[in-house]
């Protein structure tokens, strides 16, 4: 299947490895059908392509990334919405605002995109916990990275290590 | 906009699988409890609209200097190449 973006041109999706929102990117919720696309194989930011519309992308990051104990908690309803079965199922990715300054650049950690990795359906869910902002900043914090170094996400939620490869190569 | 009054405890049933019930009254707060299928999403107004908000910022893009952008908020969130690889 070949979609036409404003990124990358004409690029050939796998349609086995397409991602059905099963709720919505809020304020894109005629859209259903994403593409998840890396940037470069060591980068941990990808792109969220539509494929109904060219047009629309989001960059995402792995939030753990960007915050090392972030640590969300999935309801039950969008458990079952999801179909996961064990916390491996699950990837998260967190909806990044590019800025002029990219120092400025800051991740929604309040409304992360959950996909089961292998069923490939996904949902943006909000978190009830107002803990985590929806503009968080990309950039170091004084005195926050350095004790991040080599830690792990949380065992709850940890992200899937053996998710599938990117839903697109950028052909 | 349809207007129904109801009484604590009683309930409003939206099509086949929704229900909203009316459980407490206090001062000018009331709490009320949600139905629905997980395919329906079910968020407070103001917050659902700073989401909405910010994923419209999110998806609004000059592509122009995008890639050399990506490889910028890679140096900013750090080195640690050898454990980014989701989706992969």
């Amino acid at each position: 299947m070949k979609i036409t973006t404003s990124r990358f041109g004409s690029i050939e999706v796998d349609f086995s490895k397409v991602i059905e929102m099963k709720g919505p990117i809020l304020g894109f919720e005629r859209l259903r059908k994403f593409a998840l696309i890396e940037h470069n194989k060591q980068s941990p930011f990808l792109w969220l392509q539509s494929v109904e519309d060219g047009a629309v992308a989001f960059v995402v990051v792995d939030p753990f990334m960007v915050k090392a104990d972030y640590a969300p908690t999935l309801g039950d309803e969008d458990v079952r919405l999801l179909e996961i079965g064990r916390p491996a199922d699950v990837l998260v990715l967190a909806i990044v605002t590019i800025r002029k300054e990219p120092f400025a650049a800051t991740a929604n950690l309040r409304a992360p995109v959950i996909v089961h990795a292998t069923r490939r359906i996904a949902k943006q869910i909000v978190l009830e916990d107002d803990a985590y902002p929806v503009q968080y900043p990309l950039a170091d914090q004084p005195a926050d990275r350095p004790s991040h170094a080599g830690t792990r996400a949380p065992q709850s939620f940890q992200r899937c290590e053996g998710s599938p490869e990117a839903a697109a190569t950028g052909k | 906009m349809l207007i129904l009054t109801r009484k604590l405890g009683e309930s409003i049933q939206i099509g086949d699988d929704i229900k909203i019930s009316f459980l407490e009254v206090k001062g000018r707060q009331v709490k009320i409890g949600i139905e629905a299928p997980g395919s329906v999403t079910v968020h407070r107004e103001e917050v659902y609209r700073v989401i909405q908000d910010q994923n419209r910022n999110a998806a609004l893009l000059n592509t122009g200097q995008l890639p050399d952008m990506m490889d910028q908020l890679h140096r900013i969130v750090g080195g640690k190449k050898d454990v980014g690889e989701v989706g992969r």
